[in-house]
């Protein structure tokens, strides 16, 4: 049965939407428990999608000149008032986090070019931090003489205090032998494992230690999780509309503090808007197709027939997928990686020792016999075991809970592990 | 074949037990790889870089595409426009935007089968037809992009980059084309002059009456800006310049950049594919660019990046950096974070409707150019002025020369102009503004003098009425004495 998010509002004349109707376009056969990876777009979404992309090819140039930057300010402003930024100048549309991460990062570089740092200087970032984003700080950073500092974060986690223990213990690091950090690059809400970091907290002590610059990666927050900008007070903030706000493919915001460094970020794609600021670099990077930055206006109206709007759904999908996780794990005999508190819409459930997962091309391989054999869409996370360990627990499946969700995905998911594990079959016996 | 029954618990049936499911599996996906084929005979997954599918047989007489089937293909185009703008933002037929439909559908499907099992596959087939298509050697050499801009990105970083590592020094020279597009002189300021390097700027003549016109300034500016021993690291160099629009002798130009010892070479074709015809061998240069969504019939949007094998070609970067970092330009470019790939999925669909036409992309292009051509000529016999170059220099756009009497005196003119006539007279095209050359006398003696270009584009949706509309609105605005001035 779907979840409650179809029941009517006290009071309210919109209609809740037809979650059947708006999600039929997905693969009915899947159990389809991984929104976090690529996200997912109603079926009224994708048709305003359309329309905007039918208005382009039936006249570009007047498109051009009198629609598209009208309409790119007016998602802004949405999404300016969404998370609570002072100016709409803050906010600019980039296609993903992997290229506000170039943004940044880029920026970062010409200050090492430009002696404004020196050789050695440091940037921190999360061990868990996305692959991406630690190969745009070797493209960037280190290539241009930075030094990186990896904060290694206890997996399984059960508590806010041992993640800000370890982050304390890697600022004191960072700054040894008299070494500047230049930038602290901090996700929201890590991919994999998927643990909610206490943002706030991890910035004052970054400004407590006197890092230059915060970059906050929020990937997956918005729609997830609450993100007030002001309050969390770094100086970028970054998180995709595609994941988690039903946007389509792609659409993600930069948040930059109004500074004077502000002026000199630039869209590494430069077009004939160089100079203009980033916001108005971002708007118009060649010819391309811009409707996904055009649907923000629609999916405030998608979620606002939902019981609660944004808010309301962030709930629900959080409660569900602890509930979810807590019946998996009671039926593996295992656990959770983060405690509920930890969990955003997504949950790490152990899954028994015995399947054998010893690596990470072990997860990619049960990950695949999932899909292929038993119709089970979710990402497995390996955790390499700590010396001592007696049979640990060493996979975590990533669990979902979007408002598409049934709990049959879960069932599904859950009987399919029992079934390898009545079996007896472990990831050695999985081909590649 | 028979299986022995097995103990349950042992090895060897739980051997059993996987061998067995992955044997249903593998036959579901040899069943369904038999029907795509049945469906697609190109669909063959084919991972091997050297494979080269087999050109498609082109249309029988009798079933080429006819008029109203064009008509049919382009109807979501805004009735009532005279369209002859092709060159800005291009089109995409009906057909073409079907496919894409299904690609954008199968990722929203189940997305994470579409990255793992189909995305890699589709683009690699993709950049195999382009390798063919552009005569280059192999697939490693072909990336893809979103547009010309971004390639200029990529490959200027690059030089960024030889800066800061002191592989150049600083005031070693990038050079450019006065009217090279907007967004690669803004690329130059960002990557090349910030870093420490120089910009000689190469003037070309326009109007313009032969190639030999062209390969003299162009010698005689490189050779001013290598003055003082000036090394110079990179040239960029267009297939076919934007404004004003002339097809560029690229070849001899290459040549001559070899013998004055330029380093590297990067011809900016945004225009080129599906307009004239493209041997990146036979130009020679180390990077080419084109944007198959201007004339390549494919939505927006998609161009090829080919970098000639060589030890740089392997230093360049996607600036978006992904976990492919590091993989090679091709693979980096091909996962640059979640996002629609779909318009770079159908350049197979393109080839089948190209396909459709008689003499395919080549007989198109030789219509279209014949076509802007005798409509050019038209325009300048109707307003008493002339075409800004010779018809072999024209591609599928030419410029024709507007009546002094509108006295367009600046670029704020010309746009001025261009919106009037979208408002006022439902004609797009863009206008050029032609600043007057050192030495001429401007001032109030407007006497037959050709200030402003319209650059008309043809491409297969358009017809003679579309010309006529233009040859209309500018009479009118000329009877009704108007000038830019007086535009609102």
């Amino acid at each position: 049965m779907a979840s409650d998010d179809h029941h009517i509002p006290n009071g309210s004349t919109t209609t809740p939407p037809d979650i059947q109707f708006e999600f039929a376009h997905h693969d009915p056969a899947i159990a389809r428990i991984n929104n976090g990876s690529f996200g997912s777009c109603p079926s009224s979404v994708i048709s305003a999608q359309q329309d905007w992309q039918l208005k382009w090819l039936q006249q570009p140039d007047d498109f051009y000149f009198n629609t598209l930057k009208p309409s790119i300010l007016k998602a802004r402003l949405i999404i300016r008032d969404l998370i609570n930024a002072d100016h709409v100048e803050e906010i600019s549309i980039v296609d993903n986090a992997t290229t506000a991460a170039a943004i940044v990062l880029q920026h970062v570089t010409w200050s090492f070019l430009s002696s404004q740092f020196q050789p050695g200087d440091a940037a921190i970032i999360l061990h868990y931090a996305y692959g991406a984003i630690k190969k745009s700080l070797q493209a960037y950073v280190a290539r241009a003489g930075g030094q990186i500092i990896e904060v290694k974060l206890p997996f399984p986690v059960n508590s806010d205090e041992e993640i800000i223990q370890e982050f304390g213990k890697a600022l004191e690091l960072g700054r040894m032998n008299g070494r500047k950090i230049r930038l602290a690059l901090i996700d929201h809400i890590t991919s994999m494992p998927s643990v909610v970091i206490p943002v706030k907290e991890l910035v004052k002590m970054c400004r407590e230690e006197d890092v230059d610059q915060i970059f906050v990666d929020g990937a997956h927050a918005i729609g997830c999780v609450d993100i007030d900008v002001k309050d969390i007070g770094a100086d970028y903030y970054t998180s995709n509309l595609h994941k988690w706000f039903f946007c389509p493919p792609a659409v993600a915001f930069l948040h930059c503090k109004k500074s004077d460094i502000l002026n000199q970020l630039h869209h590494p794609v430069v077009s004939h808007e160089y100079g203009n600021g980033l916001a108005i670099e971002s708007s118009w990077i060649g010819t391309r197709d811009y409707s996904a930055q055009l649907v923000v206006p629609e999916v405030m109206d998608f979620v606002n027939r939902f019981d609660g709007g944004i808010d309301g759904i962030k709930k629900r999908n959080h409660e569900k997928v602890v509930e979810m996780a807590i019946m998996l794990a009671k039926a593996w005999g295992t656990h959770l990686g983060v405690p509920p508190q930890m969990c955003s819409s997504m949950a790490m459930v152990g899954l028994p020792a015995c399947l054998g997962i010893f690596s990470h091309s072990d997860g990619l391989k049960l990950r695949a016999y999932l899909r292929d054999c038993f119709k089970v869409e979710v990402p497995i996370y390996y955790r390499e075991p700590e010396k001592g360990e007696h049979t640990p627990i060493t996979g975590y499946a990533r669990i979902s809970h979007q408002v598409y969700n049934t709990v049959e995905d879960y069932y599904k998911f859950r009987d399919a592990v029992n079934k390898l594990f009545n079996d007896g079959v472990t990831c050695a016996f999985l081909s590649d | 074949m028979d299986m022995e029954p097995l103990a349950q618990g042992t090895p060897k049936r739980r051997r059993w037990v996987v061998e067995k499911r992955e044997k249903k599996k593998k036959k579901k996906k040899k069943k369904k790889k038999k029907r795509e084929q049945m469906e697609d005979p190109q669909a063959n997954g084919d991972h091997n870089h050297n494979h080269i599918p087999k050109k498609l047989k082109l249309s029988s007489p009798s079933s080429f595409i006819s008029d109203s089937e064009i008509r049919q293909e382009f109807a979501h185009h805004q009735l009532g426009i005279a369209r002859i703008n092709n060159g800005s933002f291009g089109s995409c037929p009906a057909s073409i935007i079907a496919a894409q439909k299904q690609w954008q559908l199968r990722f929203l499907q189940q997305p994470d089968d579409f990255f793992f099992n189909h995305l890699q596959n589709g683009i690699l087939r993709s950049r195999t037809l382009i390798t063919s298509l552009i005569n280059a050697d192999h697939v490693d050499e072909v990336s893809i992009v979103d547009n010309a801009t971004t390639a200029a990105a990529i490959v200027l970083q690059h030089v960024g980059w030889a800066f800061a590592e002191g592989r150049f020094q600083k005031g070693d020279a990038v050079v450019m084309l006065h009217c090279a597009f907007q967004a690669v002189k803004k690329s130059i300021e960002a990557y090349v002059t910030r870093a420490g390097g120089s910009v000689i700027v190469v003037q070309l003549p326009f109007p313009v009456h032969s190639d030999q016109e062209i390969i003299a300034e162009f010698r005689k500016g490189l050779a001013m800006g290598k003055a003082h021993g000036r090394k110079v690291r990179l040239a960029i160099i267009d297939h076919i310049t934007s404004m004003p629009c002339v097809v560029i002798p690229v070849r001899e130009l290459v040549q001559i950049c070899r013998e004055e010892g330029v380093e590297q070479v990067f011809v900016d074709a945004a225009h080129a594919i599906g307009s004239v015809h493209v041997d990146v061998k036979e130009i020679g240069a180390d990077f080419y660019v084109s944007n198959l969504h201007k004339w390549f019939f494919c939505p927006p949007s998609v161009a090829f990046l080919y970098c000639r094998k060589s030890p740089i070609a392997l230093d360049l970067h996607h600036p978006v950096v992904s976990h492919e970092y590091g993989n090679g330009l091709a693979i980096e470019s091909a996962w640059i974070g979640t996002r629609d790939y779909s318009s770079q999925l159908v350049v197979p669909d393109v080839l089948d409707f190209v396909n459709r036409f008689e003499g395919g992309i080549a007989g198109i292009r030789k219509r279209n150019h014949d076509a802007v051509v005798r409509m050019g000529e038209l325009l300048a016999r109707a307003w008493g002025t002339h075409l800004g170059s010779p018809p072999e220099m024209c591609p599928s756009m030419a410029m024709v020369g507007l009546p002094s009497s509108l006295r367009i005196s600046s670029d704020d003119d010309a746009l001025k102009l261009r919106t009037h006539l979208r408002d006022h007279f439902e004609v797009e095209v863009p206008i050029y503004y032609q600043a007057l050359k050192d030495g001429e006398i401007g001032g109030d003696n407007w006497d037959g003098r050709v200030a402003g270009y319209a650059r008309i584009s043809h491409q297969v949706y358009n017809t003679v009425d579309d010309y006529l509309k233009l040859r209309d609105a500018i009479n009118q605005l000329v009877k009704d004495g108007v000038t830019c001035n007086n535009l609102p």
